[in-house]
């Protein structure tokens, strides 16, 4: 059963570089505030015996959450379902309850195989997209026997035949496909910048009753109104207050910080773990606002 | 055929199409020039990130230029069927024996070389298979430690450098292993360790009916030498944990 309640607080993307450091400063301050953690299945499965021992390490120690990034939701190519039975292994090896998904696809079927092309590559905002999509959700959800979240991707190129807005589409995909949201605050804000929207305006309009968590990170910012979503710099200040417009919009939720380039130091990694508690501290806790109970039904 | 296909996987094909060759392929109707071009650069660093990290002998040795220029192709040419990112280097592989690109004669054997290294650390933690280790190392069939591997190559890749591009063949035998502590391991093999070892790993002979068959094949006037040399060898590697012990 998927229950959030497994995770809570604020969660930190684990990345190999950083394992050493979390291990040497278990049970200390420093890390206090790192309350889950969250691994890309197509970087642990099969990853050998050592990726075996660290993630046993964990998984003792941290709930893990799983965020993957080749499922091609929105590919041509079939979904990879010997793939999604590796998956389910996996998620039953280390006890995860939670694997998200971007809304975007990574395969053009080239030569009649998958065509993985590694990137998440954006989907046309058409009402045929939307059934496409939702269907390979479902599709994944049956075969999970769990509901996954979806998560609203960056892009950076508007295709000229989308039929509605990029808000429209993800909410018409998470209500056909009926799963969770995987929130992340600031692919809208990178969005907000690359396509000219107000990113307030984009978070009033999600169903708040199925973010299942959140994601925060830093970009690039490529010339004043192009936004690279790399996960290599510092989170700035407008993409804060996004979160804390969230919180204050819905309640909080669990939020971790993504940082898989220009890695610096535990220690300072911490500093914007500690902000997100920070902020989760500062806001109204999600139980006690009064539409909670929409989200308990959702999950049963 | 495409034109079935629903408008936005129409769409999906000409924009994929394009990250595969930008350089002869046009961006799709409408699409900003400036916003495709960030997809046509960050999927090709991201490929090339991935598969440089796992061959750095190879990019260095045949210049930055020119390996560019091989991932350029693998992108274009090669159909990845695998999400695992440590598979990358893996389709690589295929890609470079399915090429028709005029390649440096060694490059295929030194991105093995390189790539093996890869495959036995992503190996899963293995059960060893129980062996006696105080068996009769000549006399009764060895057991071999699973995350191990012969490998004979036509150039000495473990030489292979910028300032060492081999120029001619040079047969060369490895034995690679991971051990213990998860390291990957090399040990470079003479012709008749290899033929043993090969020999052994089959376990079909014991390491006594091996060297003589090898001392047979040598015509040594003096075959205890090379039953001597052999025994040590295997001593050797015993102590190494490579071979765990007997059958028996």
């Amino acid at each position: 059963m998927m229950n959030r309640s497994h995770i809570h607080g604020a969660g930190l993307g684990l990345k190999r570089e950083l394992i050493p450091q979390i291990q040497s400063h278990h049970n200390q301050t420093l890390i206090s505030n790192i309350q889950f953690v969250e691994i890309a299945p197509e970087n642990w499965i099969d990853a050998g015996s050592k990726a075996s021992k660290q993630l046993d390490w964990f998984a003792a120690r941290y709930p893990i959450v799983c965020h993957g990034l080749c499922l091609s939701l929105g590919g041509i190519s079939p979904l990879n379902t010997d793939f999604l039975q590796l998956v389910k292994q996996f998620l039953n090896r280390y006890n995860i309850d939670i694997y998200t998904e971007h809304l975007s696809y990574c395969t053009d079927a080239y030569q009649g195989k998958q065509g993985y092309l590694y990137d998440l590559l954006p989907i046309p905002f058409t009402e045929e997209a939307v059934h496409y999509v939702a269907q390979r959700i479902r599709q994944t959800q049956d075969i999970l026997g769990r509901r996954i979240g979806i998560e609203n991707a960056s892009y950076y190129a508007a295709a000229p035949i989308s039929e509605m807005s990029e808000l429209a589409f993800l909410n018409a995909v998470l209500s056909e496909a009926d799963c969770m949201l995987h929130l992340d605050i600031n692919n809208i804000y990178v969005n907000s910048v690359n396509f000219n929207f107000d990113p307030l305006a984009f978070l009033r309009g999600i169903p708040q009753e199925r973010i299942i968590y959140s994601h925060i990170a830093g970009h690039y910012q490529q010339s004043p109104d192009l936004l690279i979503d790399t996960h290599g710099e510092d989170v700035i200040d407008p993409v804060w207050a996004l979160l804390k417009d969230a919180y204050d919009l819905f309640g909080v939720f669990p939020t971790l910080l993504e940082r898989d380039n220009n890695i610096p130091a535990l220690d300072t990694l911490m500093q914007e773990v500690d902000k997100i508690a920070d902020l989760q501290r500062q806001a109204i806790p999600r139980s006690s606002r009064p539409n909670t109970t929409t989200l308990t039904s959702l999950i049963a | 055929m495409t034109d079935t296909l629903p408008s936005f996987q129409q769409y999906q094909l000409a924009f994929t199409a394009r990250i595969r060759n930008p350089h002869n392929q046009p961006v799709p109707t409408d699409v900003v020039p400036e916003r495709m071009a960030v997809y046509d650069e960050i999927v090709f660093n991201n490929l090339l990130e991935s598969v440089s990290a796992c061959f750095p002998v190879a990019r260095k040795t045949i210049g930055k230029a020119a390996w560019l220029k091989l991932v350029q192709a693998f992108l274009k040419e090669h159909s990845a069927d695998t999400p695992l990112f440590r598979k990358i280097p893996e389709e690589f592989l295929t890609f470079l024996q399915h090429s028709k690109l005029a390649l440096a004669p060694y490059l295929q054997a030194l991105c093995h070389y390189e790539w093996i290294e890869l495959y036995l650390s992503s190996l899963p933690a293995l059960d060893s298979p129980s062996a006696n280790t105080h068996g009769n190392l000549a006399q009764q069939p060895l057991v071999f430690t699973p995350a191990m591997q012969l490998l004979s190559y036509d150039y000495a890749v473990h030489r292979i450098s910028p300032r060492h591009k081999p120029k001619i063949q040079e047969p060369t035998y490895l034995l690679v292993h991971r051990d213990a502590n998860d390291k990957v391991k090399f040990i470079e093999l003479n012709p008749m360790t290899f033929k043993l070892l090969t020999l052994l790993k089959s376990g079909e002979v014991t390491a006594e009916q091996a060297l003589i068959m090898l001392a047979d094949e040598l015509k040594h006037p003096q075959p205890q030498i090379i039953m001597q040399f052999g025994l040590g060898v295997l001593l050797d590697l015993q102590n190494q944990g490579i071979i765990l012990g007997t059958t028996y």
